[in-house]
């Protein structure tokens, strides 16, 4: 272990500039045949048993949290193969953010439903007497359904999404691991100034 | 003070064969809380913390069990294994991921800003800040 | 059809947490204007829920239960909300609109700090309102996870160190609490807290099984409550988390966990629990007696202000948790007032600091000196509200300390009055010298230059002279010297409130000591 990691060299650091114009610490990605070849052949299997696990919760093992894990870790091992900033480039963050969010939003709106219809949050029957006829199902069916929904719909959605979303911003690196000009200011104060006068200060 | 009747008779051994899971369940949490403790490592600490929800989670499947029972779907028969504690340890597990992965990258950024992973390390280095 | 309110107040913070991320894509700065929109939304609600409960005729109005999905209690999992809880979430809500006024221009604002924030206020909402104990234990994971991130967000390492620390004990602490939840379930087959407090009755105090139960949740309750001997990481996450977060989760984290001490204590375990066994309720009156005099101590020997602030929390909740202990309505009157009076104070307090520290870097006590003539409002704002922390009348915090006191005494109890006498002696001693220092101490000698250019405070210094006050003067936003002087005179203000507190917790009182 180093004893100041500041001055030593890093030679992991090769100087590439991010998508947000910010230079990053990256470990470097080294092409390997085998895992690639491994990696394409098996990715549909894995998408697909993810799936598989996401619809099949109610009857065996699995369900949202399972599945969306499994989901996740497809795009884990598509930036493990490929190198992550051609994942990140080709996976952009705002479908990241967006499949979290619409996951949560989904939740929040299969839940609020039964309210607007005068019943309680996720009370599932509520929905019998807008949707009855027009799914075909009878009153209990809603609540099976009503529980897949959310399940598929909301949690393998956020969970996947975070998933993915953590991994690549922890990959990405501190970014306060390189020394910035503000360290060296003197009286630095903890909390920060108010961005009301620093106007030169990039608010990070 | 402490009367040693209710000790001295009780079935040990049948205890032990019977009850072994509640007494894993004792020996996991207490070894994952003495991994917390004294390890200095950063990530053994992290690892202790598993360990002892772990511990916690198998007393509520252990809770939930019936011998002969049968998986709490309807279409199954007989008696079945309850299903409640089952979700409740589901959703403590999500929980614990979600815990490890927080104190995972503080551990990480704790490394990148001081270079250490040794929790009495870092004692001292912030202590004297 | 008013019981949707507990639904709505615990779900419209989670969902209103996704805006900032996903307008965030879009627009840099979208997270601080959802966040007050949306804090000013649970606010309103929180209020209508304490206004429904206080005007409500019958007794059933009193406690509105909303079942989620349905499904009646034993068997599903119900929000509960009369007037304790009602009291939280209004604290709740008042105190996040006042932290989110403060921190405009300030602070960590990020959209992932704000959604974060939102999150916390759900989770805290989720807590107070739940009935049921394993939903309570999975808010409180969820506050925990929260503010463990929050406390980090600050850009030095030591938040991570402080964030790390906090989220060791307490994911011990709630895990521990986990434990006994399992027991009550292994014991009675429910987790509903008032089918628990029939089944408990029936299956008898004294149960081995029943005394664990509540050992295991006192202690996980108490590691996030930070009370003597388990508070070793409050000082380091309040001082090193950045200055709103530690105004928010000062004020309402803790509170949260002692409400549901409470809750569970009175609720889940009656007051028969505590007379079935005195050697339980002796030990939390030891202990939490221990804590006041501890916490005082170490507050009066610390030099950085937010680890005083800390240790003086430590103090505070040990005051409320003696008052769970002694088992009398009127002590158990103060605890509440005192929850209240003590979130109110310490947002204040610790806000103060924050403008002190953005503005001249003041850090420690002695930083303080001579700087009541540059920011008279917020020294005023922080002497004011020191000295109700201290128990000076007419605020708030003489009324909930009074009432604790006279439980106290009406119980036998002198012990425990000398105690809180003796604390408010100590909390005397720091808040004092901090006043000192602010008003009577005379400024570092600085050289000419800095003395003219800093005639008031609104001037920003014309170069970074290094000179030994080491500080530029940086201008602070009027909005946050606003909100701590507004908020240091509601603490006095409420000195008035007694009926409504009484008129509030009188039916859930008469719940918990008939």
């Amino acid at each position: 272990m180093s004893d100041d990691p500041t001055n030593q060299p890093d030679e992991r650091y090769d100087g590439r500039v991010d998508t947000d114009g910010v230079a990053r610490q990256r470990p470097v990605y080294t092409e390997s045949q085998v895992i690639m070849t491994t990696v394409k052949a098996v990715i549909p299997f894995v998408m697909t048993y993810g799936l598989f696990v996401t619809f099949h919760g109610a009857d065996s093992p699995g369900g949202g949290f399972q599945g969306g894990a499994i989901i996740a870790s497809v795009v884990l091992m598509i930036a493990f193969a490929f190198g992550i900033e051609s994942t990140r480039a080709w996976l952009a963050n705002s479908t990241i953010v967006g499949l979290g969010t619409a996951g949560v939003f989904l939740f929040g709106a299969i839940g609020f439903g039964p309210i607007l219809l005068g019943e309680n949050f996720l009370e599932y029957t509520a929905y019998y007497p807008v949707f009855g006829d027009l799914l075909g199902l009878k009153k209990y069916e809603f609540v099976k359904y009503g529980m897949e929904a959310v399940e598929i719909v909301g949690i393998a959605f956020i969970v996947s999404g975070i998933l993915m979303g953590l991994f690549f911003a922890l990959a990405a690196g501190d970014s306060r691991s390189e020394p910035s000009e503000a360290d060296f200011r003197e009286g630095d104060l903890r909390d920060g100034a108010d961005s009301a006068t620093l106007g030169g200060e990039s608010d990070d | 003070m402490i009367d040693p009747g209710p000790l001295l008779t009780t079935d040990l051994i049948g205890l032990a064969t019977t009850r072994h899971a509640y007494l894993l369940f004792v020996l996991l949490s207490t070894i994952g809380l003495y991994m917390l403790i004294a390890n200095q490592n950063l990530v053994k600490k992290v690892i202790g913390v598993n360990m002892f929800q772990t511990g916690i989670f198998l007393f509520f499947i252990t809770s939930a069990y019936r011998v002969g029972g049968s998986a709490p779907i309807i279409e199954g028969a007989g008696p079945y294994v309850s299903p409640l504690p089952q979700v409740i340890v589901l959703t403590a597990i999500v929980v614990g991921i979600s815990l490890t992965a927080v104190g995972l990258a503080l551990s990480i950024r704790l490394y990148n800003e001081y270079g250490t992973l040794r929790a009495d390390a870092l004692r001292e280095v912030i202590g004297d800040e | 059809m008013s019981d949707v309110l507990l639904a709505l107040l615990v779900t419209v913070p989670l969902v209103a947490a996704i805006f900032p991320l996903l307008f965030g894509l879009r627009y840099k700065n979208a997270g601080w204007p959802i966040a007050l929109a949306g804090s000013l939304g649970v606010t309103g609600l929180a209020g209508t829920l304490a206004w429904e409960i206080f005007t409500a005729p019958t007794e059933a109005g009193q406690r509105l239960i909303h079942e989620m999905a349905g499904y009646p209690a034993p068997y599903g999992i119900e929000l509960v909300g009369d007037g304790l809880s009602a009291l939280i979430a209004l604290l709740i809500g008042v105190v996040s609109v006042a932290v989110l006024a403060y921190s405009r221009t300030t602070g960590p604002g990020s959209n992932a700090f704000y959604s974060g924030l939102l999150l916390l206020m759900g989770g805290l909402l989720g807590m107070t309102l739940t009935g049921d104990l394993f939903n309570l234990f999975v808010f409180l994971e969820i506050v925990g996870l929260i503010t463990y991130a929050l406390v980090a967000s600050d850009d030095s390492g030591m938040a991570a160190y402080g964030a790390l620390k906090y989220l060791f004990l307490g994911t011990v602490g709630a895990s521990l609490y986990l434990i006994g939840v399992g027991y009550l379930l292994v014991a009675t087959g429910s987790l509903n807290m008032l089918d628990l407090q029939a089944r408990l009755a029936e299956l008898g105090y004294t149960d081995p099984l029943v005394q664990a139960a509540f050992g295991f949740i006192l202690i996980g309750l108490m590691l996030k409550i930070a009370v003597f001997p388990l508070h070793t990481w409050q000082p380091d996450a309040y001082t090193y988390a950045p200055d709103t977060v530690s105004a928010y989760i000062s004020a309402l984290v803790s509170t949260t966990a002692a409400y549901a001490l409470i809750r569970i204590s009175f609720d889940v375990f009656t007051l028969d629990f505590f007379a079935a066994n005195p050697l339980i309720t002796d030990a939390v009156v030891l202990v939490a007696s221990i804590s006041i005099v501890v916490g005082s101590l170490l507050a009066a020997m610390q030099t950085e202000i937010k680890r005083v602030f800390a240790y003086s929390s430590v103090a505070q909740f040990g005051m409320i948790v003696v008052a769970i202990g002694l088992n009398s309505r009127t002590a158990l009157f103060g605890a509440v007032i005192h929850l209240v009076g003590h979130g109110l104070m310490k947002a204040t307090l610790f806000m103060g600091a924050g403008i002190l520290s953005s503005a001249y870097g003041a850090t420690t006590i002695s930083d303080y000196a001579g700087l009541a003539k540059r920011s008279p409002i917020t020294s005023g704002g922080l002497a004011v509200t020191g000295l109700a922390l201290v128990g000076i009348p007419p605020s708030i915090g003489i009324l909930g300390k009074w009432y604790i006191a006279l439980g106290a005494v009406e119980s036998g109890s002198w012990s425990v009055a000398i105690v809180i006498f003796i604390s408010t002696l100590l909390t005397l001693t720091y808040v004092a010298r901090i006043i000192e220092t602010l008003y009577f101490n005379a400024p570092p000698e600085a050289s000419h230059e800095e003395a003219a250019a800093n005639e008031s405070v609104d001037h920003v210094a014309a170069a970074d002279s290094p000179v030994a006050d080491g500080g530029h003067t940086n201008r602070v936003a009027t909005e946050r010297i606003v909100v701590v002087a507004v908020l240091a005179v509601s603490t006095v203000a409420l000195f008035a409130s007694v009926g409504l507190f009484d008129a509030m917790l009188d039916p859930v009182f008469g719940r918990f000591f008939q």
